[in-house]
């Protein structure tokens, strides 16, 4: 804690505690900041929304269930910066005007898990949660949950249930948290990172923020490289940087000096890029104008030599497993893509095989309650758009062309 | 080698589908239909309308069947009449489901 003071640690919570509510989420709004779990909404509506919905008491949920995989941001953010999380958490609590924020973290993270539990005792003995902080009206309580470590647990409506005591099967929208949340009152559930943002905002204002990034997407992200690339780890880069940079200067590279086939800007669920797209700023917009997307920051890529169809097979059985199986439209969608795609890579079904993803996924297009059936489609369709030599050779001989 | 394969997703499970499978296992059986095999398959997108029952190669659909249907539906297995009140899906899911199966995920 001595260290984070040291650097401006809990001054904007001194500072804006002082302040409105409503100053925080006007700061935080001319910002511009976006969530940083994956879908951007914009965080200063989020909170606004939850303040004014009528409803008592109000909650925050800190999502730290990171279930993606490849992704680490949020575990190294809570293992390096736990109190950079705790400050934005409180300040998120005192915007929304939450009694109780309530941090899910996944289980498996027992770094972060402990990193953040001391800070937390250390922030309270500091006054900086509690009751009357530092000496104000407001009293915000704290707990941790642990969060089970399934891919659909990271998903703000499961997270919900998580720490009502049940499954984590994600609730059909609307009503969206802001307004029935936790226990049926407003909730503001935030990323991670997305609160790591907020005490630099405040310190900095929206103008020193907006010197980074893009006049849409101000600021930073964080992104995950993984085992594909020579230098894996999680890089912070402006919004607008070239996925270039972060591929060959952050990344040193793919690994074994092989030539790009393909890139998965948003892993597991983005549509993939050609290698001539390595020059697509790395910032939403642009990234749904090449074609894909930028999610939660996880880039992966695939080399020269590997099949797409074991990659999208992969990827099929991942959200087959991965479906939480209330939802009768995805659990229908993931088991037949998966089906399907086992039978592309044996060689079986002929060319009529193919036309079969599209309709299927059309069938199931907006069913189900959360996100999840919507996410096999863009690395299936893409890859069957960008490498349809590969499912050919598969179907002619019912082997890979890469081995 | 003909199939009737019964849906067994949450929503039919819940309507009884597995129970349905097992009683039309059982009748098959006992009309010695050799050739005929009743199986499971995970769904077939017409939850609204379940249990369903498909028989394939043949492609017959029958909807919402209940178990006081199945003799009827052995009937028909064994050269009986089409159960024309039990055919209530609409065409464009027939053909997609039809063409599914077409590609051998049985």
């Amino acid at each position: 804690m001595k260290e984070y003071r040291a650097r401006g640690g809990y001054e904007a919570l001194a500072r804006f505690i002082k302040s409105s509510p409503e100053e925080i989420i006007r700061q935080i709004t001319d910002a511009g900041l976006r969530g940083r779990g994956g879908a951007g909404f914009p965080t200063g509506k989020k909170w606004s929304f939850t303040r004014a919905a009528p409803e008592q008491p109000r909650y925050l949920i800190l999502n730290g269930g990171e279930d993606e995989p490849g992704s680490k941001k949020d575990r190294v953010l809570m293992e390096n910066l736990p109190h950079l999380i705790i400050e934005g958490v409180i300040l998120a609590g005192y915007a929304i005007g939450a009694v109780k924020a309530y941090l899910y973290i996944n289980a498996n993270y027992q770094a972060a898990t402990k990193n953040i539990t001391d800070a937390l005792a250390d922030s309270k003995a500091a006054g900086h949660w509690g009751q009357n902080i530092l000496g104000s009206n407001f009293s915000l309580d704290i707990e941790l949950t642990p969060a089970p470590h399934n891919y659909v647990a990271g998903e703000d409506t499961a997270a919900l249930e998580v720490i009502e005591g049940k499954k984590a099967w994600p609730r059909q929208k609307p009503p969206f948290p802001v307004t029935v949340g936790l226990f049926g009152k407003p909730t503001a559930v935030n990323n991670v990172e997305t609160l790591a943002n907020v005490a630099p905002i405040l310190l900095r204002g929206p103008d020193g923020y907006r010197k980074f990034g893009t006049p849409d997407s101000p600021g930073t992200m964080i992104f995950s490289l993984n085992e594909d690339v020579n230098c894996p780890g999680v890089y912070e880069l402006p919004f607008g940087t070239p996925l270039r940079y972060l591929i060959e200067h952050c990344g040193g590279g793919i690994k074994g000096g092989k030539k790009i086939k393909a890139i998965m800007p948003a892993a597991p669920s983005a549509a993939y890029l050609s290698p001539d797209k390595l020059d697509t700023p790395l910032e939403p917009n642009a990234m749904r104008a090449a074609g894909s997307g930028l999610g939660c920051g996880v880039v992966q890529l695939v080399g020269e030599g590997t099949c797409i169809v074991e990659e999208v097979l992969r990827m099929a059985d991942f959200f087959t497993a991965e479906s939480c199986g209330q939802c009768p439209a995805c659990r229908m969608e993931t088991n037949t893509l998966s089906m399907l795609m086992k039978k592309v890579q044996q060689g079986q079904g002929g060319q009529p095989i193919l036309e079969q993803f599209g309709k299927v996924l059309a069938f199931n297009k907006g069913k189900g309650f959360c996100n999840l059936i919507a996410m096999p489609g863009p690395p299936i369709e893409s890859a069957l758009k960008l490498f349809p030599a590969d499912f050919a050779a598969h179907l002619a001989t019912g082997k890979c062309p890469a081995n | 080698m003909r199939v009737c394969l019964v849906c067994q997703n949450i929503d039919c499970k819940s309507r009884g589908s597995e129970q349905l499978m097992k009683e039309f296992q059982k009748r098959v059986a006992a009309r010695g239909l050799t050739d005929v095999e009743v199986k499971p398959y995970m769904c077939f997108g017409a939850c609204q309308e379940g249990p369903n029952i498909v028989l394939y190669p043949e492609k017959n659909w029958y909807a919402a069947v209940k178990v006081e249907d199945l003799d009827e539906i052995t009937d028909h297995l064994a050269g009986g009449p089409h159960v024309q009140r039990l055919d209530t899906i609409d065409s464009a899911l027939k053909e997609l489901i039809y063409q599914l199966l077409d590609t051998g995920i049985l």
